[in-house]
């Protein structure tokens, strides 16, 4: 089976709007429209790993306003009521319910790590030996938000063998 | 009644408080427990009527605790919220004894489903 179909960016929009409609737009007013722009800047970012039968990254970056906004969001606060511990939890959590979800596709047999968060941007972080199979890229109320999906060179090598 | 929520997450802890309260189960006495160990250990000391857990914790999953709970014959109504969702996973949950699956993300609708047999 080719993981690449499985992972597809259509199936990976349909997530990320399930994320938006239930915990970051729930009233349908700043959904995240997609800019298809791979190198957008960030300023944060999150991971997690899925390992197992599938080897790869789910990361999650952004501006550190778009992260504000989200934890504000999150935690039913006002923005400036966000402390960075909140900030990075929200993070997390963002990069464990997209990956959860990814995981939820792959074939069966695989294990996800908990959330990394580093308050750098995404290009801080180094997969040497991964590369990007599917990316989502847009803006939220015009900041920047991306989520890649990263598979391990061997394992992408094995798919196309 | 008394609600224990386990997840290592501050802010899923957070969310499933409020969806709780925006289902309608606001009233009930809530407990937090930050990892698999705390929540096995409250499960028995506090005696909840519920437990809602996350699956990936550390110290222990929470598939383990429900096992640990069942292996010592405590039937608490135990349950799981979580961004994963196999089938295997299911299938464990299920042999383990759990009430419920719930995927994150979720709704305050999809709380009130699942509760509202549970809760009354």
């Amino acid at each position: 089976m080719s993981v690449d179909v499985v992972l597809s960016e259509g199936v990976l929009a349909e997530m990320v709007e399930q994320v938006w409609v239930s915990y970051l737009d729930p009233e349908g007013v700043s959904p995240l429209i997609q800019t298809l722009d791979k190198n957008q800047p960030s300023e944060v970012h999150s991971s997690v790993s899925i390992t197992g039968s599938w080897n790869g990254v789910v990361v999650y970056a952004s501006s550190t306003a778009a992260a504000r906004k989200a934890a504000a969001a999150f935690l039913a606060v006002g923005e400036d009521e966000v402390s960075q511990e909140d900030l990075s939890d929200v993070l997390g959590e963002l990069a464990n319910i997209v990956g959860g979800n990814v995981k939820a596709m792959l074939p069966a047999g695989s294990a996800l790590s908990l959330p990394q968060v580093v308050l750098a941007p995404e290009t801080a972080s180094r997969y040497p030996s991964a590369e990007r199979v599917a990316g989502l890229y847009g803006t939220w109320d015009g900041e920047p938000v991306s989520i890649s999906i990263l598979q391990s060179r061997a394992d992408v090598k094995e798919d196309t063998e | 009644m008394k609600i224990l929520i386990a997840d290592d997450s501050r802010v899923m802890r957070q969310i499933v408080t409020r969806t709780l309260r925006q289902a309608g189960f606001g009233e009930h006495d809530l407990v937090e427990a930050a990892d698999g160990q705390e929540a096995l250990d409250k499960a028995t000391s506090e005696s909840p009527d519920l437990v809602i857990s996350d699956w990936n914790m550390p110290e222990m999953t929470g598939v383990e605790v429900l096992r640990k709970l069942r292996s010592a014959g405590n039937e608490v109504k135990f349950g799981f919220v979580t961004s994963e969702c196999t089938p295997e996973m299911q299938q464990q949950a299920e042999a383990a004894g759990a009430a419920f699956f719930i995927v994150k993300p979720f709704t305050a609708e999809r709380f009130d489903e699942v509760f509202t047999p549970i809760l009354g």
